[in-house]
């Protein structure tokens, strides 16, 4: 980078570190009130099932009980993104085992577990549809037979099991693929698998005597759980109160109401604060993991390596109900499509109904299952084609100026860069070091996700500078990063900044910790503030300096002009005294990216902002005879645009990557007849350290029209790539091509002895 | 979950408790067994014994034999200097068990006595022929290991009774062990197979002169593979005799299918483990001459 900056840009220690090393920072699952009661959630039993009675006559009975609350007991709301499917409890049918029955509040957890024990539920069993296939099959029972009356954004395509279907079509698919020397067709399937933060699901509520809630919850997206009580209360929104206190970790799987609904419902019927914390079981049965996915590729080359056409479908297993379903299935789209210029494109995304959890977003939603299918295509097409996989892929990528699939003009394209970065790191000429041992490539590109975020930033007469955001600091030091650019456009330290966030009441809007784009926004909303603060600033400084406010710049702390100099702290004291201090709302929202509407249809997210290119190269080894995998090494060479601070970038894709490999060789919520196998960690296997290689981050920077100082965002790309990347050294070690997920020692162990499933 | 906590102070008192209470009653040692499975409500004694301050059982005495008190820790064996060469095998169990913290507190008694077919300190012990002492209110009975287990979570002791130690006789020259695990990760991980094996070789180095190989996560308790061990014992130890020990251990042991692996999966890691572990001991056995 050529700009010369101060705080931004440098790898300065995050504001939250010290608390959070030291174990004082409070996450919400810390939270409690003095005459709290716990509650718990009671789910149902069957897949499917008619629910024929409830008796918590025995439950309240109990010890300690407080109240037993059922579907009876609340307003007969559905509610949901864009597709407005979800009760609070059953109501007369259950539809996947989790499903919230009834809710308890007990004196302590113990009680209100054998209140749950002592709740009868009578369930009269109905054929249940238990995957895609059976959901897609003609005639298949109907998951939701009112799906027609259900409140829906109208955009999207539903027709019975299937509550979205996005396309992208650009080109003649036939000329395409009549250009086409040779045609290639596979299938892929990926594992549901779940986020894994180390904090489990945790609310608080409390009512107070206005008949306004207070709820403390670690949720990424305050503002929606808001939004979201409201409809379920049948509040006014300015009723609710969410406040995050702190979040263990959340990849996506904290966006939605989680515990936060049962917590005011159970403290309003019992006038006392509630406190709701999922177990292991619950998140794995009952979250918002990543969809499992089927994925048909059929893609046309020319004996050089030139793509010609693409086919993609790819069915996203939503559960029962849609949870992010609609949205995933649209943003796959632009995944299949892949960072390639490709004249001829079919793409669709289908999110489908089945009796299982309902799924959410996981870091880089759909990102990771659709970029496996097509980053192992591109391998199996080069070695069908005899080229080099690095090659063929800089034959095709996107550059500087290309159209993405939809029609976007793309800018700021370092992916050619990342992927010869990323390869000569690996080694890349040397694709077989030895017997068993292989390297792989893969690449993609991600969206920097827009929406609103506003910033209050008031100068305090001590010259210390607050920042009140209404994003929540979910673990990645996104604020830190937002505060290195209010710090450097300020003229004062990092050290100068406090940071006030995510509570409805006190702080500005924010469009919420999701899709990369915390630091990114609240960055930009930081700049606003700065540019109304420095004329609040430079009005007050030229009176007192006796200089022309144009003359005027911030640095060090002060306001100057040449040789003369009056400190922020000082001007602070002076507004305070004259005109009610410093203070500036600044506001940002990404503008919108152009593309071409003729080229898609039902689509909720067509076209990536400020995207960001990627590419990631590992070197395993595979056990030829137990299938076991080594991973040696991992090279991530990320187009980030500019880096706010390396070193938490690089911790970024230290993480993604270990939650990537995951996903790649070892997670999956194994679901039979309907129930899950495995809701627990001893058999959920998330990676432990021992596991993991040493990965290096190489960070690539072309700087972006939109971001800070050009910055993209970074904090879902590195979860993408990692199961291409397995799944193609995996194949360079062995010559055994696995396309399904995980990649488990037992399916390669398998399959080089020619047996079993690949 | 609700149940009486008692501390006994003497091995003589821990028996008397455990006597009283008979099968309302349960010895904690590290707790890492039981108390998930009180967790998860698979057992609910209303007394719990817990061992911390019973003295004199956390040994290990190594003279002609070896013997182990019960509550010796998995942290312990990894770092006992007796275990560094033959016996080696011991510590590659022990220290593949979870992780740090589980391995600071678990116990060698705990891992036999929860009985899991999956345990890792077990099938070592089993190959080392190791005979387990337990002590109750009739007295001090000692069983070979291998009759103690009787199923997944069960064993021949008697309600009460204290499991003190174990004990095996230290190994002959030309003797080495060896351990594997197969699993889908590399800690925190429940062996999907594991394999453990003793191998003593002849005066002249060129047969096997015998061998032992126990398997876990095959069986519905930790097994002997019998029939591998014969085709091994008077024989050259060629790559050919071991690999077909493998296949026949493969055959006798009894898999199941389970979300951690398939029946199938796991005959083929027996097959290729029990070879592999083999021809480690032969490694070792030729190091140290
Ligand atoms: C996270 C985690 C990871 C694990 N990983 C592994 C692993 O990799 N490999 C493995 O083999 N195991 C593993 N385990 C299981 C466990 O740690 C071992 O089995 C351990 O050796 C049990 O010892 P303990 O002292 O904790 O037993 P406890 O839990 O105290 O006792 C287990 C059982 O034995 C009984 N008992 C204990 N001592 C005596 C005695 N002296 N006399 C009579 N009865 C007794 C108890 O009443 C109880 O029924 C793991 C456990 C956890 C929680």
């Amino acid at each position: 980078m050529s700009i010369e900056t101060r705080v931004v840009g440098k790898s300065l220690p995050r504001l939250d570190a010290a608390g959070k090393v030291t174990g004082t920072a409070v996450y919400a699952a810390d939270f409690a009130l003095p005459g709290m009661l716990h509650g718990k959630i009671l789910r149902s039993r069957e897949p499917h099932a008619r629910l024929v009675r409830i008796d918590a006559g025995r439950a309240l009975a109990l010890p300690g009980v407080r109240a037993v609350i059922t579907a009876t007991d609340v307003l007969d709301v559905r509610y949901g993104g864009g597709l407005k499917d979800e009760t609070v409890f059953a109501r007369d049918r259950v539809r996947y085992v989790g499903q919230p029955v009834a809710a308890v509040a007990a004196t302590t957890r113990e009680a209100a577990e054998a209140a749950l024990a002592a709740i009868d539920v009578v369930y009269e069993p109905l054929p249940a549809v238990l995957d895609l296939e059976a959901a897609l099959a003609p005639g298949a029972p109907l998951i939701h037979e009112a799906w027609q009356t259900y409140t829906a954004i109208p955009i999207l395509h539903r027709e019975g099991n299937v509550c979205q279907r996005a396309r992208i079509v650009v080109g003649d698919m036939e000329r395409g693929f009549a250009e086409a020397d040779r045609v290639f067709e596979h299938e892929f399937r990926t594992a549901m698998v779940h986020q894994g933060y180390t904090e489990p699901r945790a609310a608080v509520a409390a009512w107070d005597s206005a008949g306004q809630v207070t709820v403390w919850s670690n949720t990424q997206l305050p503002f929606e759980i808001q939004n979201t009580l409201a409809e379920i209360l049948a509040l006014p929104p300015s009723k609710i109160r969410v406040i995050v206190p702190g979040i263990g970790g959340g990849f996506g799987g904290k966006l939605r109401v989680g515990v936060e609904h049962f917590a005011a419902l159970l403290a309003r019927r019992t006038g006392r604060p509630v406190k709701v914390v999922t177990t292991s079981e619950e998140e794995l049965t009952a979250a918002y993991p990543r969809q499992g996915t089927r994925v048909e590729l059929k893609t046309g080359v020319t004996r050089d390596g030139r793509i010609t056409a693409k086919e993609g479908r790819i069915w996203f297993d939503t559960g029962a109900f849609a949870g992010s379903g609609p949205g995933v299935a649209s943003v796959a789209t632009l995944v299949l499509a892949g960072p390639y210029r490709i004249p001829n494109l079919l793409l669709e995304g289908y999110a489908v109904y089945t009796n299982k959890t309902n799924c959410g977003s996981f870091r880089a939603p759909s990102g990771p299952q659709s970029n496996f299918a097509v980053e192992s295509q591109m391998d199996m097409i080069a070695d069908a084609l005899g080229l080099d996989p690095l090659d063929f892929r800089l034959k095709n990528i996107v550059r500087e100026g290309d159209e993405g699939p939809t029609g976007q003009v793309l800018e700021a394209v370092g992916l050619e860069e990342c992927l010869r970065r990323a390869a000569d790191a690996i080694g890349w000429r040397d694709r077989r070091p030895a017997p068993g041992r292989g390297k792989g490539l893969a690449c993609g590109w991600w969206t920097t996700t827009g929406g609103s975020s506003g910033v209050y930033v008031k100068i305090n007469p001590d010259g210390s500078v607050a920042m009140n955001t209404g994003a929540a600091e979910i673990g990645t030091a996104a604020l830190t990063g937002a505060a290195q650019v209010l710090a450097e456009e300020l003229g004062v330290d990092l050290a100068d900044i406090s940071v006030v966030s995510a509570d409805t009441f006190a702080t500005p809007f924010d469009f919420g910790a999701q899709g990369s784009r915390t630091a990114f926004a609240v960055g930009n909303a930081c700049r606003a503030a700065v540019a109304d603060l420095r004329r609040q600033l430079f009005g007050l400084a030229a009176a007192q300096l006796g200089v022309d406010a144009e003359a005027l710049t911030l640095r060090d702390k002060a306001v100057v002009a040449d040789g003369k100099r009056i400190a922020l702290a000082e001007l602070a004291r002076l507004s305070q005294a004259s005109g009610g201090g410093l203070i500036a709302h600044g506001t940002f929202i990404a503008p919108p990216t152009p593309y071409d509407a003729k080229r898609v249809e039902a689509h909720v997210y067509p076209a990536f902002h400020s995207p960001s290119f990627h590419a990631h190269a590992v070197d395993l080894s595979v056990d030829r005879e137990t299938g076991e995998v080594t991973v040696h090494r991992y090279v991530v060479a990320q187009d980030v645009g500019f880096a706010m601070n390396p070193r938490y970038i690089e911790g970024q894709i230290e993480g993604g990557v270990a939650q990537g490999l995951g996903q790649a060789l070892s997670e999956e919520i194994v679901y039979e007849n309907g129930r899950v196998l495995n809701p627990n960690l001893t058999d959920y296997k998330m990676p432990t350290s021992l596991d993991l290689p040493r990965v290096e981050s190489i960070l690539v920077e072309h700087p972006s029209l939109v971001g800070p100082y050009g910055a993209k965002g970074v904090g879902e790309p590195p979860n993408i790539e990692p199961p291409a990347a397995v799944a193609n050294a995996v194949a360079a070690a062995t010559g055994v091509r696995i396309t399904t997920l995980p990649i488990t020692a037992e399916k390669i162990a398998l399959a080089l002895r020619g047996e079993g499933p690949a | 979950m609700s149940f009486e906590y008692h501390e006994p102070t003497s091995i003589a008192d821990a028996v008397a408790l455990g006597a009283r209470f008979g099968e309302a009653g349960r010895f904690l040692a590290g707790g890492t067994d039981l108390i998930i499975q009180m967790r998860r409500g698979r057992v609910a004694p209303r007394h719990v014994l817990s061992l911390h301050r019973v003295t004199g059982l956390d040994r290990i005495e190594v003279d002609g034999a070896v013997r182990l008190g019960a509550l010796v820790t998995h942290r312990a064996i990894e770092q006992c200097p007796h275990f560094q060469g033959p016996l080696g095998a011991l510590v590659e169990g022990a220290e593949v068990i979870g992780g740090h913290q589980i391995r600071n507190v678990a116990t060698v008694g705990g891992n036999i006595v929860n009985a899991s077919p999956a345990a890792d300190v077990v099938p070592v012990l089993l190959a080392l022929n190791a005979t387990v002492t337990c002590l109750g209110p009739d007295g001090e009975r000692t069983l070979p290991l291998g009759g103690f287990l009787s199923g997944p979570g069960q064993t021949a002791r008697r309600p009460g009774e204290l499991l003190t130690s174990i004990r095996f006789d230290r190994l002959p020259p030309r003797s080495a062990t060896a351990f594997l695990k197969a699993g889908r990760r590399k800690a925190m991980e429940i062996a999907v197979v594991c394999v453990a094996v003793r191998l003593t070789l002849d005066a002249a180095r060129e047969r096997c002169q015998e061998a032992r190989i126990a398997l876990g996560a095959v069986a519905p308790t930790t097994m002997r593979a019998g029939a591998a061990e014969r085709a091994l014992e008077g024989q050259p130890l060629t790559d050919e005799i071991l690999r077909r020990a493998g296949r026949l251990a493969a055959g006798e042991c009894a898999p199941i299918d389970d979300v951690r692996a398939s029946a199938r999966y796991r005959r083929l890691l027996v097959e290729t483990l029990v070879p592999r572990a083999l021809r480690r001991c032969l490694d070792r056995i030729g190091r140290a001459a």
